[in-house]
This record gives structure tokens, C-alpha cells and sequence, in this order.
């Protein structure tokens, strides 16, 4: 009897069980979505609003999506450089219509600039870095005619530097008429664009349901041209393992930020397709140099390099979600260093540190306590002991771990730097960047003082010449690789996986290189 | 002078029964203000900094002094603790961090998954963990017994985690009884207008037969996940009571008189533990209604442990303080329930 019920129950219920495959017009992404706060390109900065804008939104100049670091004219045809590097002027395109039907002006650049640095929220330091501030800003954005546009500036930074700021998704051009008519106390229609979207982009949001559901719908008017699927429909499903199930069953079309467990699970499975995509994503040892001398000390760090596991944490524990990368800018940046001069040698580093008369170092390491963090914070736990240095294990939830740093009460920290924008500075400005005027970069935060790498930094987004901005970089990778107090250890990669029948997918270093337009299956 | 005595009996019982709801009801609120003092210094005394959450890494000076000011962080924390009350006083249970809506709509939305997957659990785990329990003191240390041991055992020790993951592989993905995660499959998405939240009120009360049967495809197997647990207490707390409950003298009375196994366990020991009954049912729905967070989150069921949760790892007081009160709230009142229903079915209680 009592087996009989419940097999009963099980017959029954599982009568109204259908298998299902994904409608034929939707493109089905399995991923969680808990992180998204806002889809208003003024606020969102997490990785799920971010990945969404560049479908939604279009700005006056993006990346292109087969070759990055080429930008090229969207919603401007041209544009023009002042004759004091300090303005550059945009020819709009014509016929352009946002989804509303409401036609791109250039009121709708001044508007959608202007309520960044208005609203003054967390992407905003992307652009007040040109100078502009709540009161001036709008003498920085001026209509030359219904066509052009121009935009100035006063920071000592090059029109190629703010053309690599305005392809960011801040940058995003707005319907200035869509939002205000939403608008509620000079919010600029902010708490409206949160779960709405006013742009030129392939898709327009269609409903989004916070911690649930995030549903895209075609926008036949953009610019870009139709999407080749009507509907995206990006559903929150927070474990990993239930994604792939969903993936498996044809329930979902593309799975993303899957484990390694996942991708090898998949493997051999002929109507999958698993991918690991770099991102620009760096995990790096950092020291709190005032923390204890011998943090402060360059030969600790020399050694700390041939302590770091390096091909054991990115081949053997972490397999393939990482790769070797030992310089500040990820792999696919303008500029970046891709060799990799230091290997785990923990007689070297005894033998550095013996010289330097450091004995018996010892350091507590705070670290997030959850995945992959604390697994490298292990790794490096047992592989700096090989060479002598005891690291004690301080593990917290990641806010609090940020905190903490951000206060300078910590010793060493491992963690990671995603690229804010995809232009080389926003690693340089975090890694070799000092201003000691209360911004937090990670070279404060180690209370690394560099008034010649802050020169340098400066000098790079000042140089408009991109062979001699490159060169500018390099040599300060090296610079940094050789001798700071961060160990660059890793660069992550995007475990995603799709089904075999979908094509056009493209997915890019950055956050925001998701291009759904394209993909038909 | 009878008729008197019985009008001033039953005026006294009237206070006597009003004044236990007054008592009760107060001590509803005293105990919900300190649930909420109590989480407010909890989340005070947390090490994060949740002006940071929302400024930003690159948040200036004036920007962090600004925002803190408009959270009213500022301010000292018994006026930050009152403005929260004035607010909620007025139904406003603040702006979550995290999602940027209102927290009330936040529950709103959240709370009927939550509800549904544990009202659906508990009478899933009542229905089956009464009859293990009946069954298994039917012939104590009998293989029957032994048998329904084992399996509240089992439901008590493995992970209710990695019981919804297998759940998912063997059901939805080897033998396809199961639709996947999620409450509904996606064509349905766009259709449904929520009314209830409840999705098995929605499906049915919008006509469509399809969506109703998918809307049980998707809720049987976490029901299933999740009943367990609640059948694994309830059999082994009321096994415990109905065998101490047979070791009375009356039983052995009526044994003596003849009647049979079934007779007495079913009229004379099992209404007499409905006291155990009642508790063990209460206590187990109000876990099931604050702990589903670890199958809401294998099965992408967008529930209130969840949000709550993901709002803890955020630091997103609002959002923490709103879901503390709702699920302290639902605690309270199932407790008072049970009370009151021991009250009324127990005249040893009065």
C-alpha cells in the first residue's frame, strides 16, 4: 500500500510531463540572473545588466564584435577631432529610429551623456574622468546642427581614449523622449529604465521580473537590422548543474557560467557545444605593503612569484576555466602582454628571500570563501609553504572581504579585476594608478605609492598614437610584473556551452561583447 | 439564580477567551519587534559596508558622503531603527538594493512560489508521514516498522540538496516524468498573467488545460524533494508518541476487552497525540516555509528563501528586514494556530 501510493502519484504526475524543446523563435539562455540591479545604462554594472545592454542599446561608436579592438561608427557615421584634441565632432546617421519610432537627435546624445555624470552613479567615473562634472557638463555637450553633434572636454586625454570611453555601455544612447515622458523627480526616467529600455538596439526588454526572468523582444526598426529571433528569454537558474540538465534536454539553448564538472560532463555529447571564452577577468595575489615589513619588501614579492602554482591551479584544480596570464592586461586588450616569465620554483623563491634575509614570513591571506576563490586560496596556501611562507587562510563572504580591503585591513587578498571599459586604461588606472585623492584603485589599496606609474598612466591616455600607446603599456606591464605587490596569476574564462543547432552566437572578451542579433538555430 | 450563574459563566468565559486573544495577539507584536531589533543590530553589526554595494568601487569622496546620507546611514541607529518602523508603520517596507523595487512587491511576487512548493511539500509529507507513522506502530519492531524507520532516517540524513539534483537527473532527465527547473515551461512565459501567484490557481483560472498540466509537471518533483523532509519528521516524532501513547494503561484495558490492533490504534491512541499531531505539523510547514532555500535554488524556484538569501550575501538590509518579518510573521501565527487549535480540540489544555 504504501509503495503503491506514492508510485500512483509518480504515474500520474508524470503523465503531464511534456518533453519540451525550446520555442522555435526564442533563443533560451540558462544563467543566473540574481546579480542584476538596474537595465538603465546609467546604473546597471553587473554582468548580467551588462551583457544585455549592447542588445538593447546602441552608442556612437562600438567595438567590433569579430575584431575588438576596431571600433567603429554605429550610431555616429563619422566624427571629427578639434584642432586642440580636446572636442571631437559627430555626423549622426541618418534614418535612425529608436524602438519607440521616436527618431535619433542629437538632444538624445546630450541627454543620455549628460544624466550619467547627472545621476552620478556607479559607471559614472567612467566619463567624469574627461573633466565633466554635474554643473559643467552640460557646456561639454553642444547641438551644432540636427545632425552633429560635439563633444569636449577638459581632462589632458586623447580623442582616441575618449572614443574608447564613449564605446562603453555607459555611453549608451538613450530616447531622451521615451524616458523623461516616464520620468518621476529629476530621475531622468533612471527608476522607469530600470526594468524598461529606451535604445536603438536589436531587442527591447519585454518583461523583466527581478531574480526570475529577463524576456527580450525583436525591435524590427533598429539600425542593426531585425535579429534573426524574435525573443531572447534569459532565465534565472542559479545552480550550475541545473543548467546543464536544461542544456542536455534541449530546455535551453545556451547554458552559461558553467563549473568545470559541468564542461566535463558534456564532453563527447554530439548536440552540445562547450566553449571556454577569455574574459577580462584577472585573479591576482595582492599585499598590503604597511601590513608588516616584510610585505614591503620587493624581494618578498619576487618570491611570491615563484610561489604561485601557476599551470597546477589553471590545468589541474580549476581545469580550464582559467589560463596562465601574468600581466595586467588580459589577453585581447590593446597593448596587452601575453608572455608568461615566471613559473612555481619554490627553491628560487627560498633562495630570493634567503638573500633578502627573510625568514620565517608568515601572512594572512582574506579571501572570498566561495568558488573558485578559496580553492586557489588553498593552492597557494600549500604552494607557498614549499617555500617556506606560512599563509593563513582568512575566508569571508566576498562583501565583506571588500570591505575589509578597501579599508586596509587586510594583509593579502586574492581576488579579481574584471576591465570596467575596454580600453587598456582601465587596468592601468587600477594596477599602476596612485592619485592619493581618495580614489580606491588596487595600488591604494596596497598602499603602493608610484608617482612614476601614475605619470605614465596619464601620459598613455594622453597619447593618441596607437603603436606609441601600446608601447607605453608594455612597458609598464613589465614594470608591474616585475616589481609591485601584486602577483598576476590568471586570467578566467567563460564556461558556457551551447546547443549544436545554434550558429551567429558571439560572445567577446568583454562583458558587454554578447551579441544575441545574429544567432538562428 | 441558575440562569445567572450560567450568564455570568459564560460573560466570564467571554473575557476569560478575549483576554487570551488580546495576551496572544500582544505577544505577537512584542515578539515580532524583537525579531526585528534583532535582525536590524544583526545586520548592523555586519562587516559590510552597503554604501560601497551600491556607490561603487570608484565612488568619490562626495559621492560615498552623499549616498550614505540618502540611505540615512548617517544617521544613529535607534533613528534609523525608527524611521524603519514609522515606514513600516505606514506599509512601507523600504527600496531593496538588489532589485530596485520596493520590498513589498519584492515579497509579493516571491512569496506565493515559496507558499505554493510548501503548502503542496506539507501535505504531501502529512499524508504519507501520518500513514508511515500509523503503519509503522501498527507492529512495533516488525520489519514494517523497521522499513518505515529507514526511510524517515533517509529522509531526515540525505542532503535535501542532492536529492533535488538526483531527483532532476533520473526524473527529468533519464526517464522524462519531470519537466526541468523553473515553475513553468517557457512558451507559457508570455501568456500568463499572474493573478495569485499561485501557479496552479493561475494555470487553472486562465482556461488553458496545457499550462495547468505543465504546472504540475514542473511542481510535482520539488514537492516530492521537499515532503520527504517534513514526512521524515512527521513519522518519526509521531512513532515516538503513538507507541508511548500504546503503553498506557487504557490500552492495555482494551486489549483485555478484545478489541482489535487496528481499533484501538486508530480511535483510542491516534486522536489522543493529536496534541504531538498538531505541533509536529505546525513545526514542520514553518520550516518548509522558511527553508526551502536549497531546493528553491536547484530548482530555480524563485521563492522567498532565495531572495532572501541572495539579499544576505548583498547585505540588502531592506530586503533582509522585510523577508525577517514576513517569514517571522508566518512563524508566529502558524504557532498561535496551533495553540489555538490545541485549545479547542483539547479540553486538558483549557
Amino acid at each position: 500500500m504504501k509503495l503503491l501510493l506514492p508510485a500512483i502519484a509518480v504515474a500520474l504526475a508524470s503523465s503531464f510531463a511534456a518533453q519540451a524543446a525550446t520555442p522555435p523563435d526564442t533563443l533560451v539562455i540558462a544563467q543566473s540572473i540574481d546579480d542584476a540591479n538596474s537595465f538603465d545604462p546609467a546604473q546597471g554594472f553587473e554582468l548580467t545588466s551588462v551583457q544585455a545592454f549592447t542588445n538593447l542599446y546602441q552608442r556612437l561608436v562600438q567595438p567590433d564584435p569579430k575584431n575588438p579592438v576596431d571600433l567603429q561608427p554605429t550610431l555616429a557615421s563619422s566624427w571629427q577631432a578639434g584642432s586642440d584634441n580636446r572636442s571631437l565632432t559627430f555626423a549622426l546617421r541618418d534614418g535612425v529610429k529608436f524602438s519607440s519610432g521616436n527618431p535619433l537627435r542629437p538632444e538624445d546624445v546630450i541627454f543620455s551623456l549628460g544624466r550619467v555624470v547627472k545621476l552620478n552613479l556607479d559607471p559614472s567615473f567612467i566619463l567624469t574622468q574627461l573633466g565633466w562634472t554635474k554643473e559643467n557638463v552640460d557646456s561639454h555637450l553642444k547641438k551644432i546642427d540636427d545632425q552633429h553633434v560635439q563633444i569636449s572636454w577638459t581632462a589632458d586625454v586623447s580623442p582616441t581614449y575618449v572614443l574608447s570611453l564613449l564605446a562603453a555601455p555607459v555611453s549608451s544612447i538613450v530616447d531622451e523622449k521615451s524616458a523623461m515622458a516616464n520620468a518621476q523627480k529629476n530621475d531622468f526616467g533612471n527608476s522607469w529604465l530600470i526594468a524598461h529600455s529606451a535604445g536603438s538596439g536589436p531587442y527591447q526588454i519585454r518583461k523583466y521580473i527581478p531574480h526570475e526572468v529577463l524576456l527580450l523582444s525583436a525591435n524590427p526598426t533598429s539600425p542593426a537590422g531585425a535579429p534573426k529571433l524574435k525573443n531572447v528569454l534569459i532565465k534565472n537558474v542559479p545552480e550550475p548543474a541545473a543548467r546543464r540538465l536544461l542544456l542536455e534536454q534541449g530546455d535551453a539553448d545556451i547554458a552559461r557560467n558553467l563549473g568545470a564538472d559541468q564542461m566535463a560532463a558534456l564532453k563527447g555529447k554530439t548536440d552540445v557545444k562547450p566553449m571556454a571564452i577569455p574574459m577580462a577577468s584577472l585573479y591576482y595575489l595582492q599585499f598590503n605593503i604597511d601590513a608588516s615589513p616584510a610585505l614591503k619588501n620587493p624581494a618578498f614579492w619576487e618570491a611570491s612569484r615563484y610561489l604561485f602554482d601557476y599551470k597546477g591551479i589553471a590545468d589541474d584544480l580549476l581545469k580550464g576555466q582559467f589560463q596562465v596570464h601574468q600581466s595586467f592586461l588580459p589577453q585581447g586588450f590593446l597593448g596587452a602582454l601575453n608572455d608568461n616569465p615566471y613559473t612555481y620554483d619554490p627553491a628560487k623563491a627560498k633562495a630570493i628571500l634567503a638573500k633578502a634575509g627573510l625568514q620565517n614570513v608568515s601572512f594572512k591571506l582574506s579571501v572570498s570563501n566561495q568558488p573558485p576563490y578559496l580553492d586557489i586560496a588553498q593552492a597557494l596556501q600549500a604552494s607557498f609553504a614549499r617555500g617556506g611562507v606560512k599563509v593563513e587562510l582568512i575566508p569571508g563572504i566576498s562583501t565583506e572581504v571588500a570591505t575589509a580591503v578597501k579599508a586596509h585591513q587586510y594583509q593579502a587578498t586574492l581576488n579579481a579585476w574584471g576591465a570596467d571599459y575596454f580600453d587598456p586604461n582601465t587596468n592601468a588606472s587600477a594596477f599602476a594608478y596612485n592619485p592619493e585623492d581618495g580614489s580606491k584603485t588596487l595600488a591604494w589599496r596596497s598602499n603602493w605609492h608610484i608617482p612614476e606609474l601614475n605619470k605614465q598612466t596619464l601620459a598613455a591616455t594622453a597619447e593618441s598614437d596607437k603603436e606609441k600607446r601600446i608601447k607605453l603599456y608594455e612597458n609598464m606591464q613589465r614594470e608591474v610584473q616585475k616589481n609591485s605587490p601584486y602577483v598576476v596569476g590568471l586570467q578566467a574564462r567563460n564556461l558556457i556551452a551551447l546547443r549544436a543547432n545554434l550558429t551567429g552566437y558571439i560572445q567577446g572578451i568583454n562583458p558587454d561583447m554578447v551579441y544575441y542579433s545574429q544567432v538562428s538555430k | 439564580m441558575a440562569g445567572f450563574t450560567a450568564e455570568a459563566g459564560s460573560a466570564r468565559l467571554f473575557w476569560l477567551r478575549g483576554g487570551r486573544l488580546l495576551t496572544g495577539l500582544l505577544s505577537l507584536a512584542v515578539t515580532l519587534l524583537g525579531l526585528l531589533v534583532f535582525t536590524f543590530i544583526l545586520s548592523h553589526l555586519s562587516p559590510v559596508d552597503p554604501v560601497l554595494q551600491i556607490a561603487g568601487d570608484h565612488a568619490s569622496e562626495s559621492t560615498y558622503v552623499q549616498v550614505r546620507h540618502e540611505l540615512g546611514l548617517d544617521q544613529p541607529l535607534p533613528v534609523q531603527f525608527w524611521r524603519y518602523l514609522v515606514h513600516l508603520a505606514h506599509g512601507n517596507l523600504g527600496i531593496s538594493r538588489l532589485t530596485n523595487s520596493p520590498v513589498a512587491s519584492d515579497l509579493l511576487r516571491t512569496f506565493p512560489a515559496t507558499f505554493e512548493l510548501a503548502t503542496c511539500a506539507m501535505i504531501f509529507g502529512a499524508f504519507f508521514g501520518i500513514l508511515l507513522a500509523l503503519v509503522a506502530a501498527w507492529k512495533p519492531g516488525s520489519v514494517v516498522d523497521n522499513i518505515a524507520r529507514m526511510i524517515s532516517l533517509l529522509g531526515y540524513s540525505v542532503p535535501v540538496f542532492w536529492l533535488g539534483l538526483l531527483g532532476l537527473l533520473l526524473f527529468y532527465a533519464v526517464l522524462h516524468w519531470s519537466a526541468g527547473p523553473g515553475r513553468l515551461d517557457d512558451i507559457w512565459i508570455y501568456t500568463l498573467e499572474p493573478k495569485t501567484g499561485l501557479m496552479l490557481v493561475d494555470s487553472w483560472l486562465s482556461g488553458d488545460k496545457e499550462m495547468f498540466r505543465n504546472t504540475i509537471a514542473h511542481l510535482w518533483l520539488p514537492v516530492v524533494v521537499l515532503g520527504l523532509l517534513a514526512m521524515a519528521a512527521i513519522t518519526r516524532l509521531l512513532r515516538a508518541a503513538l507507541l508511548e501513547e500504546s503503553s498506557k494503561e487504557y490500552v492495555t484495558l482494551a486489549r483485555a476487552k478484545g478489541a482489535s490492533r487496528g481499533r484501538i490504534l486508530l480511535l483510542h491512541v491516534f486522536p489522543n497525540v493529536r496534541g504531538t499531531l498538531i505541533t509536529v505539523l505546525v513545526l514542520s510547514y514553518t520550516s518548509l516555509l522558511e527553508g526551502s532555500v536549497l531546493t528553491e535554488t536547484v530548482f530555480a524556484w524563485p521563492g522567498v528563501g532565495r531572495y532572501m538569501t541572495t539579499a544576505l550575501f548583498a547585505s540588502d538590509t531592506p530586503a533582509i528586514l522585510g523577508s525577517t518579518l514576513l517569514i517571522g510573521g508566518c512563524f508566529i501565527t502558524l504557532n498561535a494556530l496551533a495553540d489555538a487549535l490545541t485549545y479547542l480540540t483539547d479540553p486538558r489544555t483549557r
